[in-house]
């Protein structure tokens, strides 16, 4: 509430969770969560309004009460804060509307909690005894009628699993979009073109190639090849898990532009059963100069370059002034 | 008779190779539906050059996912009829194929690729059945005996 551009994230975050009407009103459907459940909540509306202050009270001091959650509340400002928004929240749960900014607003409870690191399990724990104490009172609130008491007390469940079902989806969605961030981060800065020697130059590429890399790793290149006149490329391929038709493409490209430029890229770290695999898929690896390893690779380029690679002793002996 | 088989199935220490489900979202996710085929086709005792055969299936159909439909899943399962096999299913409710014969043609590509993934995979598996539906969605089923 005090950023406002608070609620345009979690919309965007709800619809790149995919989470949509139809999406919505399908977990609806499976919970069972009705109109008739829409009415039961509103009902113990006015009941909720009473005791609601009850309920945050013995929430908090639960809360305080455990080293755990404590420590989320040391200062007194932020106590004060979420006891307000959690009032909130509770009179929300019998407001009777269970639409898009309902939802959105789960999500937000997810993402706050995100952030602050809450574990998954003091979360599930803490809803736990918040729902007991509500149970509590229900029960009371409603103890001339048990059948009543029941039922609502199922729509009261299928709603709170609905709000736990957002909330933990949340927080996993986060984390995975940070790991893949991260991952993304370290593939951008894995990508080094090293200078081997005169006019070569190594290329070793390190794990999963997509488009949007295949474009940065070819561009990285051709800048790479201008800046060191470059006349050989070896591209190490090792370490990259998946080559398919597509990966393939990318790479036949970055051979050819490449070439466009005076270089010639020699590939090395395709498996031998990759490549026979992608041959009878029907990729077409002829403009491609394949070698087994990087040993052959590099061994390769300096024969292009015209280097002469022998073994030590002999260009011991075939060097040595005083044999003949 | 349920609980007896589980608890047979437990006690005799043989691990029943089961169905696997990917889901497909992102690029790492067809690492992920590749791995577990290799590992079932290694289970299942397929060569290792089978096994590459069908990691690469793997590959190319989830990237055909990825790439055109954006989610959907993959699913590996062990076959067990008569001979041995490997059933792999795509599955995704993207937008489908107009034209499936020419999507099956060599080189026919609306991405600017190669246009050889579908065609190439059926010619390296044993069965190759896809149903597409405009609007719908396309579902490509595949299997792999063992030789
Ligand atoms: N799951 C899918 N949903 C919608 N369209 C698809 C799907 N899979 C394939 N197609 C369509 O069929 C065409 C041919 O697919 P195929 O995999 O053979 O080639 P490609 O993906 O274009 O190139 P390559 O696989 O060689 O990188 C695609 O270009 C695309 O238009
Ligand atoms: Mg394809």
């Amino acid at each position: 509430m005090a950023d406002p551009r608070q609620p345009r994230t979690t919309l965007a975050l709800m619809r790149e969770m995919g989470l949509t009407e139809e999406v919505v009103a399908r977990r609806k459907a499976f919970l069972e969560f009705g109109a008739e459940d829409v009415e039961r909540l509103r009902g113990l509306h006015d009941l909720a309004a009473q005791y609601a202050d009850g309920v945050i009270e013995d929430f908090y001091s639960h809360l305080l009460s455990f080293e755990e959650t404590q420590k989320f509340f040391t200062d007194p400002a932020i106590l004060a804060r979420v006891k307000a928004a959690q009032k909130q929240y509770f009179l929300e749960l019998t407001q009777g509307q269970y639409d898009a900014p309902y939802v959105e607003d789960r999500l937000r409870i997810g993402v706050a909690h995100e952030r602050i690191n809450l574990p998954i399990e003091l979360y599930l724990g803490a809803y736990n005894f918040y729902l007991r104490t509500v149970m509590l009172r229900l029960v009371e609130g409603y103890k001339n009628n048990p059948e009543q008491s029941t039922a609502t007390l199922g729509s009261l469940l299928k709603l709170v699993f609905l709000d736990m079902g957002l909330a933990t989806e949340t927080y996993l969605f986060r984390r995975e979009r940070t790991i893949r961030e991260q991952q993304e981060a370290i593939r951008e800065i894995s990508t080094p073109v090293l200078p081997l020697r005169e006019r070569l130059l190594l290329l070793p590429i390190i794990g999963a190639i997509d488009p949007p890399r295949a474009q940065q790793i070819t561009t990285q290149l051709l800048q790479s090849i201008r800046a060191h006149r470059a006349k050989v490329v070896v591209m190490d391929i090792t370490g990259v898990p998946t080559v398919d038709s597509a990966i393939a493409n990318h790479l036949i490209q970055t051979v050819q532009a490449a070439r466009l430029m005076g270089a010639t890229v020699i590939v090395s770290g395709l498996s031998p059963e990759v490549a026979h695999a992608l041959v009878r898929i029907g990729v077409d690896l002829s403009a491609v100069n394949t070698v087994g390893t990087l040993q052959d690779g590099i061994e390769a380029a300096e024969q292009l370059l015209g280097y002469i690679v022998s073994k030590a002793g002999d260009t011991g002996t075939s060097h040595n002034p005083a044999g003949s | 008779m349920d609980s007896r088989s589980w608890t047979s199935t437990c006690s005799g220490g043989t691990h029943v190779v089961g169905e696997s489900r990917v889901p497909i979202k992102q690029g790492g996710d067809i690492i992920t539906a590749r791995q577990q085929g290799r590992a079932l086709a290694a289970q299942l005792g397929f060569s290792s050059a089978d096994q590459t055969l069908i990691a690469t299936a793997i590959s190319e159909m989830a990237r055909n996912i990825l790439v055109y439909a954006k989610v959907g899943e993959i699913i590996v399962r062990p076959e067990h009829n008569g001979k041995a096999g490997i059933t792999i299913i795509a599955h995704d409710a993207g937008p489908g194929i107009p034209d499936i014969n020419r999507a099956m043609q060599n080189g026919y590509s609306t991405s600017g690729s190669l246009g050889v993934g579908l065609p190439g995979t059926k010619r390296i598996m044993d069965e190759f059945l896809i149903v597409s539906e405009v609007g719908k969605g396309t579902t490509v089923t595949m299997k792999k005996w063992k030789t």
